[in-house]
């Protein structure tokens, strides 16, 4: 793993999220990632909203009043980084709110967000392909763009919102522990193997489920058997393991 | 390289940023041709991520051991060293780079492969990925072959620019990270079709593939739907043997 950079860096980011929750007295959650992912990204706030039909654009946590405001102002408006970025499954970095570009693009919401105290907004969809959970929205009070490095944190600060998400949904989760729970550690998910999403998408047929809940199940039984992740989904690829209903007699391994 | 292959290969790649562009698609084409034109057994194109690895998005195979192989230039290789540099890096015999490159000449070399050519994929002053090609015998690749791949891989640049017009999405970075997950759909679509059809994933994708082109929709597009259930590949049935694109 060490000579990954960006496994070293989700190592680093949840090393300060780990530390920042202990200082509450309780497990990393969404709102550690939001406090954590403004200090280290340099924004002046955050805010992260749930992805859903019934709730689209649900405030989970927010940072001050100025990232609230552009929450309301989003789901007032109907337009904003996080309504274009749900849309379009790529992040919206806007450096710039006060460019030209931008009133053509958001004319009520930009000139609002600008009033409100916002000069840039990125907006990073919380996702692994078809699996969507919610967006982080980044603000910062002077205009400017995100550095390569700064960008790769936020990334990553969102990969990390995406899987504590996860967790939260899964009823089971609770049991397994504080933290980032099951099998899923972020540097092991930071090391993007195509595998693992080949297995969830197996998944999906063996189990007779979503792609969101494949995923979870994935962890599960990664961290219930203690293994890595990318070890289970090359043995889920090879076929030497399968999850759930067997067609025929079950090979070793079956969850 | 092939010269005569060469009109062909611009006029399918001019087709393909045209008409329902699908940024995948797109990169997959460009790979399968600068393998063929340039003489190559295998070839993949990586990009940057800002997070700090070298991801695959298109390879001339999806077979795993071709995959991994790229994967694991995320810690030593031609490709690091190309997107390090900015320049093109080459081996002519993998055989003799057991110290350049321990731990990749190795597996390369298992895997059948004696030569390596990487270019730059570049953008004003970044790199933002690298084009990798892969000989089974040792030899260099030659100069017309360093300059039309290099032209190649700038010509994926430009498509991965391209999307911009079509996304409204304002920076490559947006771009980059829309393309990076949009290989993620894709991945969980070829594991899902793999499993109900009972192929491996490498055959799922070829059937993939091939739907998209022959229903004129993007990969990408088609991917999505099929794992939300809108879209049913109705002209498969599981007995059918998969058509292989190029073999």
């Amino acid at each position: 793993m060490a000579g990954n950079r960006a496994a070293s860096r989700a190592e680093t980011i949840w090393g300060l999220l780990a530390a920042h929750a202990a200082r509450r007295g309780a497990p990393a959650s969404v709102a550690d990632v939001c406090a954590v992912c403004v200090q280290t990204v340099g924004m002046s706030g955050a805010a992260v909203t749930v992805s859903g039909k019934s709730s689209p654009g649900h405030v989970m946590c927010v940072t001050d009043e100025v990232s609230e405001q552009i929450e309301e102002l989003q789901l007032t408006f109907g337009e904003g980084p996080r309504v274009d970025a749900a849309a379009d499954g790529g992040p919206v970095l806007v450096p710039d709110l006060g460019a030209d570009d931008v009133t053509g693009r958001w004319p009520a919401f930009g000139p609002a967000a600008r009033l409100a105290g916002a000069s840039a907004v990125f907006a990073l969809p919380l996702q692994i392909g078809v699996i969507r959970v919610g967006v982080l929205d980044l603000y910062r009070r002077q205009p400017g763009p995100l550095s390569t490095d700064q960008l790769g944190d936020a990334l990553v600060f969102a990969d990390t919102a995406t899987v504590l998400m996860l967790d939260r949904a899964d009823q089971a989760a609770g049991d397994r522990g504080g933290g980032i729970g099951p099998g899923g550690q972020p540097w092991q998910l930071a090391l993007r193997r195509a595998e693992i999403d080949q297995a969830t998408g197996m998944l999906t047929e063996q189990l007779g489920v979503g792609m969101e809940e494949a995923f979870v199940r994935l962890r599960a039984y990664a961290y219930a058997q203690d293994r890595r992740l990318a070890d289970v989904a090359r043995d889920l690829v090879a076929r030497t393991l399968r999850m759930g209903p067997a067609p025929g007699p079950r090979r070793d391994g079956a969850a | 390289m092939d010269i005569e292959l060469l009109p062909e290969a611009f006029v399918e790649l001019a087709d393909t940023l045209v008409a329902g562009f699908d940024i995948i698609e797109f990169l997959h084409v460009l790979t399968d041709r600068s393998v063929e034109l340039l003489g190559a057994s295998a070839g993949g194109l990586l990009l940057a991520d800002p997070r700090g690895d070298l991801r695959v998005v298109a390879a001339s195979s999806e077979q795993a051991r071709l995959v991994e192989l790229f994967q694991l230039q995320n810690d030593e290789g031609p490709c690091l060293d190309c997107f390090r540099s900015g320049q093109p890096v080459a081996s002519a015999d993998l055989s003799t780079e057991s110290r350049r490159w321990p731990h990749f000449a190795a597996n390369a070399s298992e895997a059948g492969f004696a030569a390596v050519q990487a270019l730059p994929m570049r953008l004003r002053d970044e790199t933002i990925g690298a084009l990798n090609l892969f000989r089974d015998a040792p030899g260099p690749f030659g100069r017309a072959d360093v300059r039309v791949g290099q032209a190649l891989a700038d010509v994926a640049t430009i498509g991965l620019l391209n999307e911009r017009t079509l996304r409204r999405s304002e920076t490559l970075n947006e771009q980059l990270q829309a393309a990076l997950n949009s290989r993620v759909i894709i991945e969980q679509a070829k594991g899902k079709l793999a499993e109900r059809l009972g192929l491996d994933v490498d055959d799922a994708f070829n059937i993939l593939r091939s739907c998209a082109r022959r229903t004129n929709r993007g990969l990408s597009e088609l991917a999505r739907a099929f794992i939300d259930g809108s879209e049913e590949l109705l002209d498969l049935s599981p007995g059918k043997t998969p058509p292989s694109p190029r073999g």
